[in-house]
């Protein structure tokens, strides 16, 4: 059973290259999306393991693809990732696991991805 | 008895009473006013006593009682031009001729031996039906002009004034033709009794009256009071104040003045300038604007005019009945507003001072004693009004505070998120390149994670300037010292810069003559860079940008034209706020923080300049910026007497 990949969603590129990058460098599967649209058309492709999630983005922004994924009756492990002062918030009003405010830096990261990737889904 | 005596003594009886009511008045308060009042119905009086008694007594009267009654028949024209006097102005050759023509009248009757010879006879009845005539032409001006309770008055002064006129033209009719005597004393009778009713509400109106003729106005004044704090701006309320209150009183002008407790002076404002009611003022003289100089405002020292000030000095309602008597200093001033007599009152909300109502007139019987409590009424519901205004403007700044303080807010939290997000890209990627270089420190160097750092480096770095010229935009300080420059060589070098990074597609268009303006060089080529970038930035790659510089009028002006994705019509007023980016700008395809022009219209903005826009969504966009313009030739003057020292 291949491994459940990590899907990571920003509007930025150079955060997009650089996070998927990093977790790929630490051994994660990963897909990457610009928006939530591009996220949404991924989960339905495979069902991620995690999902790093930026809020603010184009198209459809974090809180239209948690919605997108509840009429769906998906339940998705989430981590916010923001820059903006309201990240708790947000991650309690669509039903995040965890935030991961920006900026972070690699260690941060890796290890909010080690801490709230369900057990026991990939890693070989 | 008969009908027609009963008429006669109703009509007797009226002027008798008119008579006692306005000698007991002119006993209270003597003014001339007063006494021409009192003179015009004691002539009236002498002429209904003498002539009953004579007639009771069926004796041929004394020459001395025929001369009297004669002499007061003959002074009630004249009387009755004093009394138009008391209202407006008679021209001194009118007022000279009346009287010279009394004299010569009341000389004539008292050495001619009667009866009187019929061609003398007529003169005299015609002379008194002219100056009578006259009197009633002047009053139904003055009632034409006047409103409310004084055009009534006036009103009933020129019926009254044409009654007696009938009544005189009756009286020569029954001279000429005694055939009808009968007729002739009915109809005279008539007249009589009503000029008699006409003057007595004119000159002498009783409270009530004068109150159920106030009762109009003042109900239209109350009913369009309460919207008034309503009204865009304060001027605006102040005058419909000012009218409502004229126009209750009766009276021509009235003004209000607020006062300022820091310059402890009342301010006031002239009314908009009304080309009839500059016709109407004898030296034909448009208000215009004040002492101040400020536009239409005037200002009033309660310590340096304290007659003006009377009410507001006094805080109580004050009646001044001549100005020029009681204020000499001012004089000018008062006659220039034709202003005689002066109602003022203070408008107070509860203990503050808000400011003085003054209603003028030009002469003093246009006032009752009762018209002080009208004008303090006046006064108390303008006060009213201005202090729910006032009201009103405080909510308004408090709601303008709390918008500014969440415009900050929005400000920092928004510059907050636009910094976080290249710093985020700058921390990972130097992470994960060091990471891979601990790792395998033989491996190549990540030219595209370099690359990476380097984007996301400049892109703060533009971020913090520019944050850093917002929060100087505020000041006055962000542009510096400014030296004459021509456009069309900071148009060249910003466009040099542009094309570094845009390619050749950049067109120039500049006159052969220099376009000069004082301009801070770099700030300015700062707005040039940021047009030409947006314009390259916000079109395709293969199509032109064109830059433009030309002079017009007092202006140097230059426009950036592109043929780009151009800005919706709902973006066009907003695309100069700050953080504010067209909806139809794509994030990922246009990095931008929504700052540079914004700085750049407080950059143009402090040259004294203007910046703006044209542009059709999907056509592009041409933005303009007009500069003031320094006069042409003065650069080659200066640069001729450069040369001239240089060469010296």
């Amino acid at each position: 059973m291949p491994e459940r990949p990590i899907l990571v969603v920003d509007d930025d590129p150079t955060i997009l290259a650089t996070v998927s990058e990093v977790l790929d460098m630490e051994g994660f599967a990963v897909v990457t999306a610009t928006n939530g649209a591009e996220a949404l058309a991924a989960v339905d492709h495979a069902v991620p393991s995690l999902v790093l999630l930026d809020m603010r983005m184009p198209v459809l922004d974090g809180w239209g693809f948690m919605r997108a994924i509840r009429e769906r009756g998906l339940t998705l492990t989430v981590v916010v990732m923001t820059a903006a002062a309201d990240a708790r918030r947000w991650g309690r009003e669509i039903g995040a696991e965890g935030v991961l405010a920006k900026p972070f830096d690699i260690d941060e990261l890796v290890r909010a991805v080690q801490h709230w990737r369900p057990h026991g889904t990939g890693e070989t | 008895m008969t009908g027609l005596d009963q008429l006669q003594y109703l009509s007797w009886l009226l002027y008798l009473f008119v008579f006692v009511a306005v000698l007991a008045r002119t006993i209270r308060r003597p003014t001339p006013a007063h006494l021409d009042m009192t003179l015009f119905f004691g002539a009236i009086a002498i002429l209904i006593v003498l002539s009953t008694v004579t007639a009771k007594l069926h004796v041929a009267p004394p020459p001395w009682v025929t001369a009297l009654t004669g002499a007061a028949a003959l002074s009630l024209g004249y009387l009755l031009l004093r009394l138009v006097r008391d209202f407006s102005d008679v021209p001194t050759l009118a007022m000279r001729a009346t009287e010279v023509g009394l004299v010569v009248s009341v000389v004539g009757i008292s050495f001619w031996p009667t009866p009187l010879p019929p061609t003398f006879a007529l003169l005299l009845v015609a002379y008194m039906v002219a100056v009578i005539a006259y009197a009633t032409l002047a009053f139904a001006r003055l009632a034409a002009r006047m409103p409310g309770v004084t055009r009534r008055r006036m009103q009933a002064a020129a019926a009254g004034s044409l009654c007696l006129t009938l009544a005189l033209v009756v009286a020569g009719l029954g001279v000429g033709f005694s055939d009808f005597a009968g007729l002739w004393e009915e109809l005279s009778a008539a007249v009589g009794l009503a000029s008699g009713v006409c003057y007595f509400v004119a000159f002498a109106p009783p409270t009530w009256l004068r109150h159920a003729w106030q009762e109009p106005e003042l109900r239209a004044f109350l009913a369009g009071a309460g919207s008034l704090s309503r009204l865009p701006d304060l001027r605006s309320i102040v005058h419909e104040l000012e009218r409502g209150a004229a126009s209750a009183l009766g009276a021509p002008a009235a003004s209000i003045a607020l006062w300022d407790p820091d310059t402890r002076r009342l301010h006031g404002y002239y009314p908009p300038t009304d080309p009839d009611v500059a016709a109407e003022q004898p030296d034909g003289e448009h208000v215009k604007d004040g002492e101040n100089g400020e536009d239409g405002a005037w200002e009033l020292d309660p310590a340096a005019h304290p007659v003006s000030a009377l009410g507001f000095v006094n805080q109580r309602p004050t009646l001044v009945t001549d100005l020029l008597q009681m204020d000499p200093a001012n004089a000018a001033l008062f006659k220039k507003y034709n202003a005689r007599t002066l109602i003022s009152a203070p408008i107070t909300a509860s203990t503050r001072r808000v400011g003085l109502l003054l209603v003028y007139a030009p002469r003093a019987p246009v006032f009752a004693n009762s018209d002080l409590e009208l004008v303090q009424l006046l006064a108390d519901q303008a006060a009213v009004i201005l202090q729910s205004r006032a009201l009103v403007n405080e909510a308004a700044h408090v709601a303008a505070r709390e918008e500014a303080a969440r415009l900050k807010e929005d400000f920092l939290s928004s510059a907050a998120h636009d910094l976080k997000t290249p710093l985020t890209g700058i921390v990972t990627q130097a992470q994960l390149l060091l990471r891979r270089h601990e790792r395998d420190p033989a491996a190549p160097a990540d030219a595209v994670g370099l690359n990476r750092l380097v984007e996301q480096s400049q892109r703060l770095r533009n971020l913090v300037v520019g944050l850093l010229d917002v929060s100087r935009l505020e000041h006055p300080g962000l542009v510096g010292a400014r030296a004459e420059a021509d456009l069309r060589t900071l148009v060249q070098e910003a466009v040099s810069h542009a094309a570094l990074s845009g390619g050749k597609r950049v067109k120039l268009e500049v006159p052969p003559q220099p376009v000069l303006a004082e301009v801070d060089v770099q700030r300015f080529e700062q707005v040039l860079t940021n047009l030409v970038e947006n314009a390259l930035k916000y079109s395709p790659h293969d199509s032109r940008v064109i830059v433009r510089v030309w002079q017009a009028d007092a202006e140097a002006r230059l426009s950036v034209q592109d043929r780009g994705i151009g800005v919706p019509v709902e973006d066009q007023p907003l695309v100069f706020e700050r953080f504010h980016r067209a909806r139809n700008v794509d994030d990922r395809r246009f990095a931008g923080m929504g700052l540079g022009l914004y700085i750049a219209r407080g950059i143009v903005e402090q040259h004294g300049g203007r910046i703006w826009l044209d542009s059709t969504p999907g056509a592009g966009s041409t933005f303009f910026v007009a500069l003031p313009a320094v006069a042409p030739g003065s650069a080659e003057t200066n640069a001729i007497e450069g040369m001239q020292v240089a060469s010296a």
